[in-house]
């Protein structure tokens, strides 16, 4: 538990402390320098630098506040929407059940591409949203955790609900509801702990997914807009210089790793402490 | 059971329809229309010409009405031309669908088996090396990015190497089966890699689940073997979540794997399914993604009856 | 415990990915195909041709394939003239074989005579002959054949149909390239005809379609053996050839749409060359030339692909000329080129292309003068603040969006190189990217943007009406169709253009031209960029390959392309 809890905490600590530093230091890892392109590491530049002279490790730690809380941010609230959907069609069954469930597979068999297109060229203003947020750079990460939640929810809906119409008939579910519980009581104390275990590891392992989605949609030249960079942004744009300069795309591939390592390790570490059968047997 | 089944099907159908009209509005809500590409790449294409050609193809008349046209030719049976291919729809589909098929088919079953394997393996020795060989293993595979790891295969094996070709189905002129299968061998390893590390997470957590719960201690009080007790009794309660899984995964089968199509220039339904909404070729794309969506619902549906025969404690009222 | 053997095991995977990367880049030096394999040659392009029929979609894949399968009538070469491949000769009016004709409506037309090639053949056996000028000509006349370009045919009031091989085209306009008829692409009336019994059917019923390999379909050098849709076209020689013969027994067409992908191919084998005109983007190409150059023969060509900035002119602050010209000025586009493209794009002041007939040195030029660009700014009353943006009297920021085709790398570096060389000079710029169909379909024609970096292609001599021209500007009235997205207004360039197109003088129509790019290049309705290049890698062994950089692709002269050991 405490490692994975750690290396994450190191991690999100210098990525959100990176906009603090770069006004302390003067540094902007936007910073354009033509003359000093694709050089490799030196005093100036630790990681060396990218294909438009910015300094990569600056890169690597703004990219990674937009890709941590597009992961941490899309995972949870997908896993949350999905959990509730999850619960009320497993436990209550029935048309409850039917209507839920057959929303979510026409969630699933939604064509992503015209969706993303279309959520591309909506027109912000006539949602009523504020100016400035529409012009932020930032619009473009709210859009993909948008995205990502609307497609990722699924997995949790359809994970919780098999885990809820088994628990719902054991006994001392049962015997709850004899004894009077109301619904939400028993939801919460009964049921959710039982569902946790594949929750936990769908959540966690989404976090990677989420970012790797990101990924894919800058492949697609839908992810985050620049100057802006992101972890997946950086490997979509390496690519292409894989023989001009393979590091560019090993750095955010490692600091992917390290982050898809470190959740899931913290998703086991839970799933073992929340986990009633398990926590019995210790 | 059946009951059960029966009204599921149905349901299926009326989502079908639902999802039609979805799928036809989506594409029509998407901006532009290939036409007005086509106009600012060519210097000598008119606006009478791009004018011409919209109404030519009846973009010129509201979505509800080309939809409606479509709906009622579709009940039919009659699918269509296809834009893109200007061709019947199911002339265009029927070959991608077979390469897709080859393609997807065969990686699912490989990263299911190896899922199991391993997950298996490492639930039943917690803490060990093993374990943590695997996890290692899964991390590896979930984190690295599709487009990667077929750069990675094609530069290594293919410009490396030069063992295996570096795109395509075929070679030219050729095609027999060992060609084929030749060419099939990366872009299966590439799916197979990355499906099986997702999958691999999965089965360890639910069969650790598994070999914690009672009844298998009970199992092993009674004396049965580790054999009859993992296969048996464990693997029953852990496929619950498993089979959540691998039923979500069914629709790729027929949706194919964009990225690993484009990547190994491999024809298959998941650049098919791009390029019809990317072309605006309604009945194509339409086609395509109403075939997915049967597959993922009654996907679906199977596993529904599976948690019901896997699991004795679930019932349906 | 546990914790420390991942700890240790995570290591070797990071040394196992740094060892993948330092093998293929051993690997990566190759050895060329060995002599036997010359009779083949692989060809990998990045789009495949979603129908082959000449004159149904625009799509440059089509065109590169059609180079080397089917013959146009003209065609621009490699040194911008125009010249007759499937014809005998140019008409022209000292040749007499071009006439112009007064019409009853007082507009001047023009009668032009044209002589097929009397070796022309399909590859069927089948001459090629004028019944198959008067179908193609029914084909292209009526709305409903799905013909993209029929502008050349609505032109064309008749056709007179002397013999087999000599027919006389009357075309209602005169304009100065009259001779020019590429457009007029031969369909075979003999395999054709049934597929057009319906005419509302044809593209669906087109051979070209339905069936590809059939041999009659093609007049060229080669003909098309197999076609697997998505994957590669195989070709073969057309035995009914009169010409030189092609020299490749074998030429195959690979479609890989990812560019890291296609040169993986071309480094394993799979592939012997990557075509320029649809191949590796510039800053690709150069980046490959500099790992594998000496491998490899590595052509550069400039074209005709022209890189600006629109600026919207509805945009009050961006209708003033001096903000204009201080955005031009604060660019260093030379520093651009040179450092992003190893100068091989030429930075361009205006549309018209060096190479161009139209191309006089004489016009505005602009360097990069951020002093100027400042004083400029001050003057129209934008003063530098403490954080070093501009704002106005109102308190307004001086800050525009700037647009381009998401997903396109080379534009999205050269954007926010733009950002920052502007940032310099108080300006301030937000990035907002789209898909090519929205920025295209969408924002453009309704003219929904402030600073939209895209590229025009044009044709030698193309004459600029529809980007420029006032009746081009989209607009409700006319159904937001038209090109002309700045909604530059100038009844200067509008009496330039309606002159340009008719005038057959070539020295007084040089004048105009100049006359044209100087008004353009003072009222900057777009800031120029550069002209875009092509990028051809080609085995060392192979030769006879002229890239055009007009959009005439190198295919046309696959005959003079071969293998020396």
């Amino acid at each position: 538990m405490k490692l994975p809890l750690l290396l994450l905490t190191v991690i999100a600590a210098a990525s959100f402390a990176a906009p603090l530093a770069n006004a302390v230091l003067g540094v902007d890892p936007n910073m354009v320098d033509l003359l000093d392109r694709l050089s490799g590491p030196s005093l100036a530049h630790p990681l060396g630098t990218d294909e438009l002279g910015r300094d990569v490790l600056l890169r690597l730690l703004a990219g990674g506040r937009v890709s941590l809380m597009i992961g941490i941010a899309a995972a949870l609230a997908a896993a949350m929407l999905g959990t509730v959907i999850g619960l009320a069609a497993g436990y209550l069954g029935g048309w409850t059940d039917r209507v839920l469930m057959r929303g979510t597979d026409a969630m699933i068999s939604l064509p992503l591409l015209p969706l993303l297109i279309v959520l591309a060229a909506l027109d912000l203003n006539k949602l009523g949203l504020p100016a400035s947020l529409i012009q932020s750079d930032e619009i473009s990460v709210f859009r993909i955790v948008a995205l990502a939640v609307l497609v990722g929810w699924t997995t949790a809906a359809r994970l919780v609900r098999g885990a809820a119409l088994v628990t719902r008939n054991r006994d001392f579910v049962r015997a709850a509801r004899s004894l009077g519980a109301g619904v939400p009581h028993i939801l919460w104390l009964h049921i959710l702990p039982n569902v946790l275990g594949p929750l936990t590891v769908a959540t966690t392992l989404s976090v990677g997914d989420v970012i790797l989605f990101e990924s894919v949609l800058s492949f697609l030249g839908l992810g985050v807009q620049p100057p802006l960079s992101s972890w997946g942004s950086m490997l979509s744009n390496a690519q292409e210089l894989i023989t001009a300069a393979p590091r560019l795309a090993v750095y955010p591939g490692l600091m992917i790793f390290l982050t898809v390592v470190a959740c899931n390790l913290l998703g086991d570490a839970l799933q073992r402490r929340l986990d009633p059968v398990a926590a019995r047997m210790r | 059971m059946i009951r059960f089944a029966a009204i599921r099907l149905v349901e299926i159908l009326a989502m079908l329809v639902l999802m039609s009209f979805v799928i036809y509005a989506l594409i029509g809500l998407m901006p532009g229309d290939p036409i007005d590409l086509m106009r600012s790449a060519d210097p000598r294409m008119s606006a009478a010409d791009a004018a011409r050609l919209k109404a030519l193809y009846g973009l010129d008349q509201p979505l509800l009405l080309r939809y409606a046209g479509w709906a009622r030719q579709a009940l039919t049976g009659d699918l269509g031309y296809s834009r893109l291919f200007a061709a019947p729809v199911w002339r265009a589909l029927l070959p991608r669908l077979g390469n897709s098929l080859l393609l997807m088919g065969p990686s699912f079953v490989l990263a299911f088996a190896i899922a199991l394997g391993l997950g298996t393996a490492a639930a039943r020795q917690p803490r060990s090396r093993l374990d943590a060989a695997v996890n290692l293993f899964c991390f590896a595979g979930v984190s690295l990015p599709t487009f990667w790891l077929a750069l990675v295969l094609i530069l290594v094996f293919a410009a490396g190497f030069g063992w295996l070709p570096a795109s395509g189905i075929a070679t030219a002129g050729a095609g027999d089966i060992g060609d084929r299968l030749r060419h099939l061998i990366l872009p299966v390893a590439t799916l197979t890699l990355v499906s099986a590390a997702s999958y691999t997470r999965y089965v360890r957590a639910a069969m650790r689940e598994a070999l914690a719960q009672d009844h298998i201690r009970t199992a092993r009080a009674k004396g049965a073997g580790e054999a009859r007790v993992i296969f048996h009794h464990a693997l029953r309660s852990a496929l619950v979540p498993v089979t959540t899984i691998l039923a979500l995964s069914f629709g790729s089968l027929v949706s194919g794997a964009l990225v690993t199509e484009t990547m190994f220039a491999y024809p298959g339904m998941g650049k098919l399914i791009f390029d019809a909404v990317m072309g605006n070729d309604y009945n194509l794309a339409l086609a395509a993604l109403l075939l997915a969506t049967t597959v993922t619902m009654v996907a679906n549906l199977a596993a529904d009856l599976a948690y019901a025969w896997l699991d004795p404690r679930v019932s349906y009222q | 415990m546990r914790f420390m053997n991942v700890f240790r095991e995570e290591r070797p995977a990071r040394w196992r990915s740094r060892t993948i990367v330092a093998w293929f880049l051993a690997c990566a030096v190759i050895t060329p195909a060995s002599p036997a394999e010359r009779e083949t040659l692989s060809i990998g392009i990045t789009q495949f041709p979603a129908t082959l029929n000449p004159n149904i979609d625009v799509m440059a894949a089509k065109s590169y394939v059609l180079g080397m399968t089917l013959r146009p009538f003209t065609i621009y070469d490699a040194e911008w003239k125009l010249s007759c491949l499937l014809c005998t000769e140019l008409p022209s009016i000292a040749n007499g074989l071009a006439v112009p004709v007064d019409l009853p409506d007082g507009k001047k037309g023009i009668d032009l005579t044209y002589t097929i090639g009397p070796d022309a053949q399909w590859a069927d056996g089948v001459p090629v002959t004028t019944a198959d000028v008067k179908f193609t000509y029914e084909v292209g006349r009526n709305p409903q054949s799905g013909i993209s370009n029929a502008e050349l045919y609505r032109r064309i009031s008749e056709i007179d149909i002397k013999d087999d091989k000599t027919f006389t085209l009357h075309v209602d306009k005169l304009t100065f390239d009259y001779a020019a008829i590429h457009d007029f692409m031969l369909l075979p009336a003999h395999i054709e005809r049934d597929a057009f019994a319906a005419p509302a059917e044809y593209r669906l019923r087109t051979r070209y379609n339905a069936d590809p390999t059939a041999p009659g379909l093609y007049n060229g050098p080669y003909r098309v053996t197999e076609f697997v849709a998505g994957s590669h076209i195989l070709l073969e020689p057309n035995t009914y050839w009169a010409g030189p013969p092609g020299r490749f027994r074998r030429i195959t067409v690979r479609t890989i749409e990812n560019t890291a992908a296609l040169e993986a191919n071309l480094l394993s084998g799979t592939i012997d060359m990557i075509a320029g005109e649809l191949g590796l983007p510039l800053d690709e190409g150069l980046a490959f030339a500099k790992r594998h150059g000496e491998v490899f023969q590595i052509v550069y060509k400039p074209g005709l692909v022209y890189e600006h900035v629109d600026v919207n002119l509805a945009n009050p602050v961006l209708a003033d000329r001096q903000v204009r010209e201080a955005l031009i000025l604060g660019l260093d586009r030379a520093a651009v080129t040179q450092s992003l493209f190893a100068g091989r794009q030429s930075v361009a002041d205006s549309f018209v292309n060096p190479l161009d007939a139209g191309y006089t040195a004489d016009i505005p030029r602009y360097g990069h003068d951020p002093a100027r660009a400042a004083a400029l700014l001050d003057a129209a009353g934008w003063a530098k603040g403490a954080d070093g943006l501009r704002r106005n009297a109102q308190g307004q920021k001086l800050s525009f969006e700037l647009m381009t085709t998401a997903g396109n790398r080379s534009r999205e570096l050269v954007e926010q190189v733009l950002q920052s060389q502007w940032r310099r000079i108080g300006v301030d710029i937000r990035i907002k990217n789209e898909p090519a169909r929205v920025l295209f379909g969408d924002t453009l024609p309704h003219r929904r943007f402030e600073l939209a970096m895209y590229a025009w292609i044009s044709s030698p001599e193309n004459v600029p009406r529809s980007i420029l021209h006032s009746s081009e500007i989209p607009s409700a009235a006319n159904g937001f169709v038209g090109q002309n997205a700045t909604g530059f207004t100038s009844p200067e360039m509008d009496r330039l253009i309606d002159a340009l197109e008719i005038e057959l003088d070539p020295g007084a129509r040089k004048k105009l031209w100049a006359e044209t790019r100087r008004l353009y290049a003072t009222e900057l309705p777009s800031l120029p960029l550069y002209f875009r290049s092509d990028v051809f890698i080609l085995p060392k062994w192979l030769s006879g390959v002229r890239p055009t950089g007009n959009q005439s692709p190198t295919t046309l002269w696959i005959t003079d392309w071969s293998a020396q050991p």
